[in-house]
């Protein structure tokens, strides 16, 4: 017996065992595995190794099927032996190489499966056959069985293995060539259901070979269904017996396709489930599909030409060429990982070099995508980028182009897109983009074309000219003057300010609560001073717009503002406003009872001082107030105003019970309460304002506590 | 005869076998060189073949711009139209539409569900002959440029955990936002700019808060973190140079600066550390590119009337619409706009028609905007809101007024450009509005799709944290096929 290592085919016997080894590990960890660069070089090997153990391991299996016995002419147990070592070393690396070639992209998951396996199987097979003991007696019945087994896998490996390489009807061409099917033509079951069931149910289910007695081959016999009854049934959750095969777990003895063979993808259950779901005609056309109908996404992806343009089949640049030409102001990105495609995006106008686009030239057989928008681009630049000769989009958006040298374009073949908006172009410089092959897409919004000149381009056939958003018919009203100020009680001097974003609008006015009009109301020229209470309303207006809607706003005139607030009593937690300013900040506060620039009062009585450094003549004292009668705001039952030089000495100076409203009146509403008295000298005041002890009987919470609301007490 | 075989087995020796054993460790071995996370190891943030700042495929958008209609506008008013809801004015919502399914606290305890038809007329437009309410006359205008799904539904029947689960595929807070995610997954186009921005708008109608945890980084680098433009004139606050520092100075006190900060990373290695020094640099580079993108003075009177006179107002939407365009224009991966006002459980009529009033032309001045200069194929726009609202009414109910409340089980958004097909309408409710009747869209699922249209799977694209790899899809989310072109 030798030993392992002690000769050559100890050697080769040990590696085959150890390739073996590793073949088995990768299967196990197959959906783990990340296949180096270099790796794929022993993947590209496949194709050379692979005829070593065919040949081989045949010969080898031809031998034991002669051989009689031990000492006959045909006995060569010594070159059989060596045979079989080779014959299985070779498989192992054919294997192994086999499978690293599988791990590469483009091959169908469907077609490598049993050659993959078939593979592995003679290599791990032959291995095998090398370690057990029944290779010993080549003679026997057993042997020779075993072999024609092997040379019938070895020989059905290497056929599924040129299958792959040379195509399906490679050995045996079938009838005709079956020609690609445009969208337009394409039929749902014709050419998208049929081809699937072809593949993955036509093998046990055709004429020789009807498993379950189901025959699909003809539309008939497949609509007639099997010994289990028809195939599909839409009056059911799970649309019937086809698809609930389909659905069960892979494992169970049902599923179908049984386990083993090519299983049917998630996209193709998709599609015979939408198809059966459509009612499984035979004769619907893909043009007819809605478009959002997954059996049209599906034709889509299958029968979609496939367009050479956006293969993106040329050498990719050296990484770290296109790493060096990046900055802040300019992006060369590959399109995806991988991919050699690389767009560029330019910014910032400031920053701009025409040099920064010879720059790439380096890169230039590689840039597909180009964005050169608000940069300073002119018309001899465009010499340079026609020498990116696979630019596919080109956007010169508001650029300095005016168009003379666009014919450069010509050298671009692939040109799809080009965008000119914004630029100065003509429709004479225009004429020469018909002569670029590729394109289909020019973009000419914002350019000195007139609507004729749009009218005549839009009749190009090849090319579908953009016009974009035209603004010269358009008429639109513009939007209303801003008021400025954010007070609407306005103390001592303080004006009206309007305002108006956009440039040359005019803003008119009004004093007296009317809407003004473009022709004899007041013209804003600067703020605006008022003597009373006013309701302010103003329009804007400017050529070739219509004028805005108005813009209402009623000031309130006040003398003096406190020059401190004092609360006495404390609002409701839930009312706080902000505090005592909340009453000498000149805002009212929108009508919505939790704006949060309300005080809020219910269970104690609203009190409040108000002091002035100097004393002033007051002659009124005006609460603004919210009614909300719903949630039980009400105008308050006693509202006291005390007047004098300072807290300690105090008169009543009026009272007020305000009427109470006689009806549910629903909604938000502010309004004024004014408490007049003789004019007096006074440095503070003090306003006392009682909530509703008891809502009045039509209410629906009648006999609870009403609360008050404030915002803003008003002094004149 | 029978000796070599005995031999055989007699000189198997126990070293022999071991020998053998060792062999095949050793195939182990090797082969374990080549899957790397075998050994537990390798479980770096990217996962599964990630490179941060590069898609996993070819991207059909390179940036996308959220239109977000905050507090749900109703999809009975604008898109989904339901003449049976008018033929029943007033009946009950039939107890077998809604099959016990739950109700807010707003309306669970109502006495009866009067369905509410829309007051408003709808037409058909476009060659898709889709169907767009009176509300939306600009928006009709485009719809062969947009992708109407009306088949949207989410989980969440509440404002915050639905705007939450919208923007971070999760109910409750933390979670990276879409725009982090892309950010994070695809890196920032321009060096100048933010890669996520967030403008802010409202309007009249009733309203629900937006909150900054919408457009947080969660548990990403804090560079992936919205950046949230202020409304005034102003947009980027604290950028411009204090008085008496020019931009040497700066320079000379950023380098000092970043200097200290690499002496700490050195030191702890922070990856905190070096993402301040980044949002040093470009905030340096941002005094630049900001004023130049916000400046609005330049837009040519086309542009004004394309998006409204109020375009030029900071802070509205058609102004925010019109920045959402030029920050995409320089390359900002993400711009979240949210309007707000539309949450319309009383007096939903009025207060629609305002929205409406502030968001249709600019909506569609956007689309067409970003078609005419050649981005809207590499740019996907959408609009939506965080769920939809019942077919019945809540609260007041008359000929003219009604409410509705929260509706998660259907509504309607719209996506334009970015390789979705346009002039489509996707998906359908039954006659009630109340259920999808076919093909339901479900957030993730548009979530996968939106990520699949940047170039990203949604499966790939994930971060380790707290030792769990995180989805933006969370363990869901299949891609709509139905609506990529």
């Amino acid at each position: 017996m030798r030993r392992f290592f002690a000769d050559w085919k100890g050697v080769l016997y040990n590696t085959a065992f150890f390739l073996n080894g590793l073949l088995v590990f990768f299967l196990v960890f197959e959906d783990r595995l990340v296949t180096p660069g270099w790796m794929y070089l022993v993947g590209r090997f496949h194709p050379l190794v692979l005829h070593f153990p065919l040949v081989v391991l045949l010969l080898f299996a031809g031998w034991v099927i002669v051989v009689e016995k031990p000492g006959s002419n045909r006995w060569h147990a010594g070159l059989a032996d060596t045979l079989l070592l080779t014959g299985t070393l070779t498989a192992a690396v054919a294997a192994l190489s086999g499978f690293v070639l599988s791990q590469e992209d483009g091959y169908e998951a469907d077609a490598i499966f049993f050659h993959k396996w078939l593979g592995i199987g003679v290599s791990l097979g032959s291995l095998a056959w090398y370690a057990i003991p029944v290779r010993r007696t080549p003679w026997n019945f057993s042997a020779k069985a075993v072999a024609v087994v092997f040379i019938l896998v070895t020989m059905a490996a290497g056929h599924l293995g040129g299958n792959l390489t040379h195509g399906n009807d490679f050995l045996i061409p079938a009838a005709g060539e079956k020609a690609r099917v445009a969208l337009e033509d394409a039929q749902v079951y014709r050419d998208l259901v049929q081809p699937v069931l072809q593949q993955k149910c036509y093998p046990c289910h055709n004429a020789d070979k009807a498993k379950g007695g189901l025959q699909m081959h003809t539309r008939e016999l497949l609509a007639k269904g099997g010994e289990n009854g028809i195939p599909w049934d839409t009056t059911q959750a799970d649309l019937g017996l086809l698809l609930r095969r389909v659905h069960l777990p892979a494992n169970d003895k049902k599923h179908m396709p049984p386990r083993g063979k090519a299983q049917l993808t998630e996209d193709e259950v998709v599609l015979l489930t939408a198809w059966i779901k459509s009612g499984s005609g035979f004769d619907g056309k893909v043009s007819e599909l809605p478009r959002e109908s997954p059996l049209y996404s599906y034709a889509q992806a299958v029968l979609r030409t496939g367009s050479a343009e956006d293969m993106y089949a040329f050498k990719a640049a050296d990484a770290s060429r296109v790493a060096a030409l990046n900055t802040n102001y300019r992006i060369v990105k590959p399109l995806a990982p991988e991919s050699p495609a690389l767009v560029v995006n330019f910014y910032n106008r400031a920053a701009f070099k025409n040099s920064d686009i010879s720059d790439l030239l380096p890169v230039g057989d590689q840039v597909i995508s180009m964005d050169l928008s608000k940069m300073p681009v002119g018309d001899e630049d465009l010499k340079t980028i026609a020498r990116f000769s696979r630019l596919r989009k080109l956007l010169l958006n508001f650029t300095d182009i005016k168009g003379n040298t666009l014919s450069e374009l010509k050298k671009l073949p692939f040109l799809k897109e080009l965008a000119l908006s914004g630029t100065a172009v003509t429709a004479t410089h225009l004429k020469t983009l018909e002569e670029i092959p590729s394109l289909r897409d020019v973009y000419l919004w914002s350019t000195p074309l007139s609507a004729d000149e749009f009218a005549h381009l839009k009749k190009s056939k090849k090319i579908r000219y953009e016009s974009g958003f035209r603004s010269d018919t358009v008429v639109i009203a513009l939007n209303a003057p801003t008021v400025e100020n954010q007070e609407q009680i306005l103390t001592g001097g303080t004006r009206i300010r309007l305002s108006h974003r956009i440039p040359g609008a005019e803003i008119r006015y009004n004093l007296d609560g009317t809407v003004p009009d473009s022709a004899v109301s007041a013209v804003y020229s600067g703020p605006i001073a008022i003597s009373q209470n006013t309701k302010l309303v103003a329009r804007a207006f400017r050529a070739g717009w219509l004028g805005s809607a108005p813009v209402e706003r009623f000031f309130i005139k006040a003398n003096y503002r406190a020059d401190s607030v004092h609360l006495i009593s404390p609002p409701d937690a839930k009312f706080k406003g902000k505090g005592g300013k909340t009453l000498s900040d000149g805002i009212r506060s929108i009508t919505l009872p939790n704006s949060g620039d309300w005080l809020g009062y219910r269970d104690t009585d609203f009190q409040s001082d108000l002091f002035f450094r100097k004393p002033v003549k007051v002659s009124s004292v005006t609460l603004s107030m919210l009614q909300n009668l719903n949630r039980f705001i009400f105008p308050p039952a006693r509202l006291e105003v005390w007047g004098g030089a300072n807290p300690d000495s105090l008169a009543l100076l009026k009272v007020i019970r305000p009427a109470m409203p006689k009806k549910m009146v629903p909604g938000n509403e502010d309004f004024l309460l004014e408490a007049g008295f003789e004019p007096r000298l006074l440095g503070c005041i003090r306003v006392i304002a009682k909530p509703v002890g008891k809502l009045p009987a039509w209410h629906p919470k009648k006999g609870e506590k009403g609360w008050v609301f404030v915002d803003e007490v008003i002094i004149n | 005869m029978e000796k070599p075989v005995f031999d055989f087995a007699m000189n198997s020796t126990r070293r022999h076998f071991l020998s053998r054993l060792s062999l095949g460790l050793g195939s182990a071995a090797l082969g374990s060189l080549l899957v790397p996370d075998i050994f537990g190891k390798g479980g770096d943030e990217g996962g599964s073949g990630l490179i941060p700042g590069q898609p996993h495929f070819a991207p059909k958008a390179k940036r996308v711009i959220y239109l977000f209609q905050n507090g749900a506008p109703s999809q009975f008013e604008l898109f989904d139209h339901k003449p049976l809801l008018n033929k029943m004015f007033g009946q009950d919502l039939p107890e077998s539409v809604r099959g016990g399914q739950r109700l807010t606290g707003m309306t669970a305890n109502q006495k009866n569900f009067p369905l509410a038809g829309s007051i408003f007329n709808f037409a058909r437009y476009g060659a898709s002959g889709a169907e767009i309410s009176e509300l939306l006359p600009y928006t009709s205008r485009i719809v062969d440029d947009i992708c109407i799904i009306k088949s949207m539904h989410t989980d969440a029947i509440n404002h915050d955990p639905a705007l939450t689960f919208f923007q971070t595929g999760a109910q409750v807070g933390n979670r990276p936002s879409m725009g982090s995610w892309l950010s994070y997954g695809l890196g920032s186009e321009n060096q100048n700019l933010p890669g996520f921005c967030v403008l802010l708008s409202r309007g009249l109608g009733n309203g629900q808060g937006v909150y900054s945890k919408l457009w947080t980084n969660g548990f990403l680098d804090s560079v992936h973190q919205g950046v949230q433009f202020s409304s005034g004139e102003n947009p980027v606050l604290y950028l411009g140079d204090p008085e008496g520092m020019d931009r040497a100075e700066r320079r000379r006190m950023l380098d000092k600066l970043a200097a200290l900060n690499q002496g700490t990373y050195d030191e702890f290695g922070d990856p905190e550390i070096m993402a301040k020094i980044q949002q040093y640099e470009m905030a340096y580079r941002m005094q630049t590119a900001v004023p130049e993108v916000a400046d609005m003075s330049k837009e040519p009177e086309s542009v004004v009337k394309m998006y409204g006179p109020d375009c030029l107002v900071p802070g509205t939407y058609a102004a925010n619409c019109l920045l959402a365009r030029k920050l995409s224009e320089q390359g900002v991966r993400f711009v979240q706009l949210y309007h707000q006002g539309w949450d319309g459980h009383a007096a939903l009529p009025k207060e629609i028609r305002g929205q409406c009033l502030d968001v249709d032309q600019a909506s569609a001045a956007l689309v067409t905007d970003l078609k005419q200069r050649g981005l809207l194929d590499e740019t996907l726009v959408i609009w939506g809101g965080e769920f939809g609202r019942t077919n019945y009414c809540q609260g007041a109910f008359t000929q003219d007024n009604y409410g509705r409340d929260h509706h998660p089980r259907a509504f309607t958004i719209w996506m334009a450009g970015g390789g979705v097909k346009p002039g489509l309408v996707y998906g359908e409710t039954d006659d009630f509005g109340y259920n999808i009747v076919s093909n339901p869209v479900h957030v993730h699922d548009l979530h996968a799709t939106i990520l699949n249209q940047l170039g990203l799977d949604h499966e790939k694209l994930t971060f380790k944290h707290q030792g769990r790899r995180y989805r933006l899809t969370d363990v869901s989310g299949k891609l709509v096929k139905g609506i990529i072109a």
